[in-house]
């Protein structure tokens, strides 16, 4: 009786040391996978945020996935790419944020079997420029124009008089692609509106003392401004400062911009801000890895556009919830 | 004259002159030694600044109250960190471990916000962090002899990952356990009557507090030797290595002070707090009149550099200037005045 004990609990031992874990547990469906992110970010807030999509997104598929941050540095990024098309992952997703230099890259990884789709920032011919298979991002043009309508429409119900408005845009990194795409859809918005002319842009850096300098010096030299836009996170938050510095009263001047940092969401609550666009990045992240993976699976190649949430002061409570957890 | 104290400059410039007498030898005298001044240079570029932006700005509004207002709020951020690195240029160091030191602090700074901790003891232990940084960065730089150039290189990639790591790079709001106005609040980022930013009136308090020291004690005489002939001031007896190991840890707490400022200004942590400043820094001192090779230079000089460099900013956007090219002017200046330097040297040592 005692061998039979003994030998019923070896046996048992045995077959629990010899079969995976993964058979006891509910298998996750991406395990086994690898995907890899290439991107152009840096170690800020907005990656941050991106990274954590990613991933939430690999451990609910229990799949593997890293992320490159090339520092805005596109010869980086070129060589991170690259190396991870050696490495031969089940999909790459990259920032395509250059119209001519990821052609024939991606052209090449593709024909080499590797699934590769764009995120965050897509060729301005979208799949005609380019032959990544998917994309997932903000439509950049798109929130421009979007936070252009929300900025005027609030002058509009002002009463001011739109033809003789004066409008200006905040950038960090002046002639950066994001801001250029930006200010060119805040520019569609403005020809709806029938605004002429063309924003005139500040250069502010990404330093938030110099940014706010900048703003308000600008600010108090265009006693006619009506309308600024910060085309950035950095740029957004000191908004409210500078006009708070340069003597303005919350609605002299209408802000708007990009992202849900702390400076703007207190700019929100001030109605120094009329509103913010929210590009929620983490489904970018997030979405990259589910789309690789069901692209692996079964072939899906979706157009994913994640930008356009606007964030306003009836709904900022929920940014304010989701903002600590790195999700908004 | 009182003990201890030394020129900011060599005095060696008087050229006697025996064609000239009486009054006009004074006058030329005066000149000349006022000339052989770095400062002087920067002093009469100011002056010059002001008149510019005062006569030429749309409406006149170099001048007016908000424009001052926002000068006198800002322009500290980098004025007092400039000084403490200005100061640190003419001991023959640089540090540029600060655009990693004012973030650091200011984290730091945050995080005991958020777990409680009673206000005074957070500003404590908040400058002790710049004290850390900048007694790592000293002993670095005394025991390895190497270049303190690429050592604070090292160090302010090497701080700023560890930021990066523990941060993840999101802002961090205060109000959450800071309500607005309370005493810490009011000392560093108040407004007093409601006109007058406290920022300028700190950044006054440590230019004066810093002339007394470096011109007027002996500490102040061990850092220009030390600056300006380690060796030399070895042979005296100097113990070089601890006069620049004070001197970090000087800029160490001056950015601790910066980075909590900005935080109780911003309302937030960002990591990209001083992004740029170590370079901004080292232009203010010279623009200043602060040697590259150290030994010489002021605390009025740097004082005047870095008010200079932010007026120039002001100015241009004031005047409506295209908004590009402001890093190409003030790029310009700061070659001008290197340049300028060179030769104020040549003329007051020969």
């Amino acid at each position: 009786m005692k061998k039979r004990v003994l030998l019923i609990t070896a046996v048992t031992l045995l077959i629990l040391l010899l079969v995976p874990g993964g058979a006891f547990a509910q298998a996750k469906p991406g395990a086994g996978m690898y995907f890899r992110l290439v991107t152009h970010g840096a170690n800020d807030p907005f990656w941050a945020v991106f990274q954590k999509g990613m991933m939430d997104a690999a451990a609910e598929l229990g799949c593997r996935a890293d992320i490159d941050l090339a520092g805005s540095d596109l010869a980086l990024q070129s060589k991170r790419f690259q190396e991870a098309v050696a490495m031969r992952p089940d999909g790459i997703s990259l920032v395509i944020n250059d119209d001519k230099m990821w052609d024939k890259p991606v052209a090449d990884a593709v024909a080499k079997g590797i699934n590769v789709i764009g995120c965050n920032n897509d060729d301005t011919q979208g799949s005609a420029g380019n032959a990544r298979l998917a994309y997932i991002g903000q439509n950049e043009r798109r929130a421009g124009l979007m936070i252009g309508r929300a900025v005027f429409e609030a002058a509009k119900a002002k009463g001011w008089n739109l033809a003789t408005m004066k409008v200006a845009c905040a950038v960090e990194v002046a002639g950066a692609n994001y801001g250029v795409v930006r200010s060119s859809g805040i520019m569609d918005a403005m020809a709806e509106y029938g605004i002429p002319g063309k924003p005139e842009i500040v250069d502010c850096t990404l330093e938030m003392t110099t940014a706010e300098s900048r703003i308000t010096s600008y600010v108090i030299a265009h006693p006619d401004l009506k309308c600024l836009f910060g085309l950035g996170g950095i740029t957004t938050d000191r908004l409210t400062s500078g006009m708070k510095n340069a003597g303005k009263k919350p609605g002299d001047i209408l802000g708007g911009g990009f992202d849900a940092a702390p400076g703007t969401l207190t700019g929100l609550e001030t109605n120094y801000m009329v509103a913010s666009i929210d590009q929620q990045q983490y489904l970018q992240g997030y979405m990259s890895v589910y789309v690789l993976y069901l692209m692996k699976k079964y072939g899906f190649a979706p157009q994913i556009d994640t930008g356009g949430f606007l964030i306003t002061k009836a709904n900022i409570d929920l940014i304010k919830k989701l903002s600590p957890l790195n999700i908004r | 004259m009182p003990a201890g104290f030394r020129l900011p400059e060599p005095s060696r410039f008087f050229i006697p002159h025996p064609e000239i007498e009486g009054s006009a030898v004074a006058r030329q005298r005066l000149i000349v030694r006022l000339l052989a001044y770095k400062v002087s240079f920067t002093l009469l570029v100011f002056i010059a600044l002001l008149v510019i932006f005062q006569v030429f700005t749309p409406n006149h509004t170099f001048f007016q109250r908000p424009n001052l207002f926002a000068l006198a709020r800002l322009a500290p951020d980098l004025g007092i960190v400039a000084l403490g690195v200005g100061i640190l240029m003419i001991c023959g160091e640089f540090d540029l471990s600060i655009a990693s030191t004012i973030p650091m602090s200011s984290f730091v700074f945050v995080k005991l916000l958020g777990t409680g901790v009673p206000l005074g003891l957070n500003l404590v232990v908040t400058l002790c962090v710049g004290v850390i940084m900048g007694l790592g960065n000293g002993l670095l730089v005394t025991r390895t002899r190497l270049p303190s150039f690429i050592l604070t290189l090292g160090t302010m990639l090497f701080w700023k990952g560890l930021l990066y790591a523990a941060s993840r790079m999101m802002p961090i709001g205060i109000r959450s356990w800071l309500p607005a106005g309370s005493w810490l609040e009011n000392m560093f980022v108040g407004i007093i009557g409601g006109v007058f930013p406290i920022q300028a009136i700190w950044f006054v308090g440590f230019a004066v507090l810093l002339a007394v020291m470096l011109h007027f004690t002996k500490f102040g005489n061990w850092i220009f030797v030390t600056g300006d002939n380690e060796t030399a001031a070895r042979a005296m007896g100097i113990n070089t290595n601890l006069v620049k190991i004070i001197s970090y840890v000087g800029v160490g707490v001056l950015c601790a002070v910066v980075g909590m400022m900005q935080c109780l200004r911003i309302e937030s942590f960002t990591a990209n707090q001083g992004v740029g400043f170590e370079l901004k820094a080292i232009a203010s001192a010279v623009v200043g009149g602060t040697s590259l090779m150290g030994g010489m230079g002021s605390v009025l000089g740097i004082f005047l550099g870095t008010l200079t460099i932010q007026m120039i900013e002001n100015g241009m956007i004031l005047l409506g200037l295209p908004a590009f090219g402001i890093g190409a002017f003030i790029g310009a200046v700061v070659i001008l005045f290197a340049v300028l330097n060179k030769y104020i040297s040549r003329f007051s040592t020969r």
